[in-house]
């Protein structure tokens, strides 16, 4: 396989899997013997590069475990338009709150959730689960049990982050007793 | 936001939703100016408790953490306006501080995640038919597999296991037959010449039974061995001989069939 037909079969890859593809994924597809990972990726960020045109309406992101094609945000009203679809459903102040103390302290459990709010949270914990950013991970060895909660691939992937670390840091977002306006 | 008119001098109060009665703590000492380390307890609690009585008065649904955190910031308040006897290392402050600036943290992650939401939300991704249509079974990642996700595929797998076993019908061998009943009553219509139907079955407790005496009653009707009179409705049904003699071959032959 020449590097032409590697990059066109990849670039076919990535826009017929529905969903992110690993890079493992891409070795397996195409020949394992005569590409290895860091060619894959060295193609992945070539047409990462050639697709960033504001011509395009394609991107390829790196997300979670793998990369995927998206639109460009600003495109988002028109293809709204076409699909007939109104402003998706935002999340609430709560559901971030909550998304938040879950991202930075996980695993949580919904006590400490609910303390470090200083409010309950346990409708938005349900809501965040079925809207699958939070999920389960085991109870916790204390009094009652309570369940353990992480954020989930989904999460990472709407996010736009390879591992929950990515987020930046609380501690520099609130210096200098400056908190983003309301 | 909403602005409350006080009656009294009192400057009106702004009412955004707080998501909690830290985010209004924060909201004060932000307009306040004040240091979150050095909090005018005293000042701070009235502005709380305006807030509180505003939302009050708005029929807001106040809840119960808003009023323990009125309850805590008083309690600081008469701490603070107490002369201590004893020079304590102490601040009453240090818990409040401790998470409030926790709580801030909480709000600047938040609002980050506000801001790439916003963005992030208005991105497509391809939706491919291969997705949806493919025969084969849904891959699913270690990281996906949550206890909810388990629990919710035991009760799929106990569910599908249920449909495909449902529980055996155990038929019981019938305790009453038609043919027999057939016989009496067509017997009884026969000698009596006028055979109460409902105090009859009003006699028998056995529901089994009275669905067969029915069921032979309403084949006799039709062979018009027997005839059925009511006179109004909810009446007592009477039966009484038809116009056609019935064979016992033919009773035993209709009861074969129904029975």
């Amino acid at each position: 396989m020449d590097r032409e037909t590697l990059t066109a079969s990849i670039e076919a890859i990535l826009l017929t899997a529905g969903g992110s593809v690993s890079v493992a994924a891409l070795v397996e597809a195409v020949d394992e013997n005569e590409f290895d990972a860091e060619e894959i990726e060295k193609v992945l960020d070539s047409i990462a590069g050639t697709w960033d045109r504001p011509d395009s309406g394609i991107r390829l992101e790196r997300v979670a475990d793998g990369w995927r094609c998206v639109t460009p945000a600003p495109l988002d009203s028109y293809l709204r338009s076409y699909h007939g679809i109104a402003a998706r459903q935002r999340l609430s102040q709560a559901a971030l709150e909550v998304l938040a103390i879950v991202a930075h302290r996980q695993p949580v459990t919904l006590p400490e959730i609910n303390f470090i709010r200083g409010a309950n949270s346990s409708s938005v914990v349900r809501t965040l689960m079925e809207r699958k950013l939070l999920r389960m991970a085991g109870r916790k060895k204390v009094v009652g049990k309570p369940f353990l909660y992480r954020t989930s691939k989904e999460f990472l992937v709407h996010f736009g982050l390879e591992r929950a670390e990515d987020l930046p840091d609380p501690e520099e977002l609130v210096r200098d007793e400056t908190l983003p306006a309301e | 936001m909403t602005i409350v008119e006080q009656e009294s001098n009192v400057p009106p109060v702004e009412l955004t939703i707080f998501s909690g009665p830290l985010d209004l703590l924060l909201h004060l000492i932000r307009k306040n100016e004040v240091s979150i380390y050095d909090i005018p307890i005293v000042s701070i609690c009235d502005q709380y408790h305006t807030h509180l009585r505003a939302m009050q008065e708005l029929d807001l649904d106040v809840a119960g953490e808003f009023l323990w955190m009125a309850s805590w910031l008083l309690h600081l308040k008469s701490k603070m306006l107490l002369p201590s006897v004893v020079e304590s290392e102490e601040d009453p402050r240090d818990e409040l501080v401790e998470r409030l600036l926790a709580y801030r943290r909480v709000k600047g992650l938040a609002s980050y995640l506000h801001d790439t939401d916003i963005v992030r939300r208005c991105l497509w991704t391809p939706e491919m038919s291969t997705k949806t249509d493919s025969p084969a079974e849904k891959e699913l990642d270690w990281e996906d597999v949550d206890l909810r996700l388990l629990a919710q595929t035991y009760l799929d797998v106990i569910g599908r296991f249920e449909a495909s076993h449902p529980p055996p019908i155990h038929v019981l061998p019938l305790r009453f037959k038609v043919e027999e009943k057939m016989r009496d009553i067509y017997q009884r219509v026969t000698n009596d010449g006028l055979v109460p139907l409902l105090r009859h079955l009003n006699s028998r407790s056995d529901p089994e039974e009275v669905v067969t005496v029915i069921v032979a009653t309403l084949e006799l009707v039709r062979l018009r061995g027997v005839f059925a009179e009511q006179r109004r409705a909810f009446a007592e049904i009477y039966l009484r001989p038809g116009d056609r003699q019935l064979s016992s071959k033919e009773l035993l032959h209709h009861g074969e069939n129904s029975g």
